[in-house]
């Protein structure tokens, strides 16, 4: 597949969704069931490889757009994954020159405890897949008390998150 | 705020994307989180980024960086960030795709992998109530928690989607002004 059009085929998915695995319907439907360049097995592939790894989930259309076209196809899903993102700044613009307002600020000051709130319910799905024994559930009450503390920096919890996957292992 | 340099945001960026684990919101909650302990982006920055975010097509957390990195740094910064915070994870989900019935069965990737979840899960609360505890400082409590705790119910027991509740929760500031 010409990589210009796997690049079109993906923004067009990104573009039209607003989460991270929404545009999984539209990308099977173009390259699964329209265009038979990709099976079920190997869209159930990307989806695992991106879970695996750090970052959004929405980084499955990189290990999508590799397992059409090679590493031509993963910098065309990475650049179709990050190509809506830049859409924010001529919204953060136009909201920027009305951001002091009175009204406008206690609408910002929703949102984001809303965000919080939003966080932690998102968290419950999180946690029970990742919450399965003592050990996980160890390092997720370690975890939540070095961060809410404030005092760690979040790069040794996550080493030191990892550092404990190892040990485990070795037991 | 502190004005930090494009070295230093790149690198938390790059950072982050490294090592957290979980998608868009544990990232999101450690990017708050280590906002808040640089003193790097007011929390009514944050909100209009997190509130625009979930506005933006395709996936919220680059959304929420570019507007992060545009408002420390301009169209430089936004552009820094979402390279650093994409491009390693992208480099790792390229490995992980063409050794994927390796890793599958390597136990110890496993052991690695859902030990970060569960630091990831954590990190996400931990944040979200960091978030809440700092507004609540200067004795106004009631609207911070009021609003968390229904937008959680919302999406939990109401079902409702995080753009619906950001909607509700926007209307609710919207009526219920700052004193």
């Amino acid at each position: 597949m010409n990589v210009v059009v796997l690049y079109l085929l993906l923004v067009k998915a990104t573009l039209t969704s607003f989460s991270g695995l929404a545009s999984l319907p539209m990308v099977r439907n173009d390259f699964v069931l329209h265009r038979h360049v990709l099976t079920d097995r190997q869209l159930n592939t990307a989806v695992a490889a991106g879970r695996i790894g750090p970052g959004p989930l929405g980084i499955y259309v990189v290990s999508l757009g590799y397992l059409v076209d090679g590493v031509p196809g993963a910098f065309a899903g990475w650049l179709a994954m990050i190509t809506p993102a830049f859409l924010i700044i001529p919204m953060l613009r136009f909201l920027g020159a009305r951001a002091e307002h009175r009204r406008a600020r206690a609408v910002a000051r929703a949102v984001l405890f809303a965000g919080a709130g939003l966080m932690i319910s998102a968290a419950i799905p999180l946690a029970r897949d990742a919450i399965t024994n003592p050990l996980s559930l160890g390092i997720f009450a370690c975890s939540f008390l070095l961060i809410a503390s404030a005092r760690v920096d979040s790069l040794w919890v996550m080493l030191g998150a990892a550092l404990v996957g190892v040990i485990a292992f070795q037991f | 705020m502190a004005r930090p340099q494009l070295t230093d945001v790149t690198r938390l960026f790059f950072r982050v994307g490294v090592t957290v684990f979980g998608g868009g919101d544990p990232t999101i909650a450690i990017l708050q989180r280590e906002f808040y302990r640089r003193n790097w982006l007011s929390p009514e920055k944050f909100a209009i980024a997190f509130g625009l975010a979930r506005l933006t097509p395709g996936t919220n957390v680059l959304a929420f960086c570019a507007a992060a990195g545009w408002y420390l740094l301009g169209f430089g910064g936004a552009l820094a960030v979402v390279l650093a915070i994409t491009i390693p994870a992208s480099v790792l989900v390229v490995w992980l795709t063409s050794a994927y019935d390796l890793t599958a069965h390597y136990r110890l990737a496993q052991s690695i992998a859902n030990a970060l979840l569960a630091a990831a899960v954590g990190t996400m609360i931990g944040a979200a109530l960091l978030l809440v505890r700092t507004q609540c400082k200067t004795g106004r409590w009631l609207k911070p928690l009021a609003i968390s705790l229904g937008a959680f119910l919302l999406a939990i027991i109401a079902n409702l989607t995080p753009l619906q509740v950001i909607g509700v929760a926007a209307i609710v500031g919207f009526f219920w002004p700052e004193s």
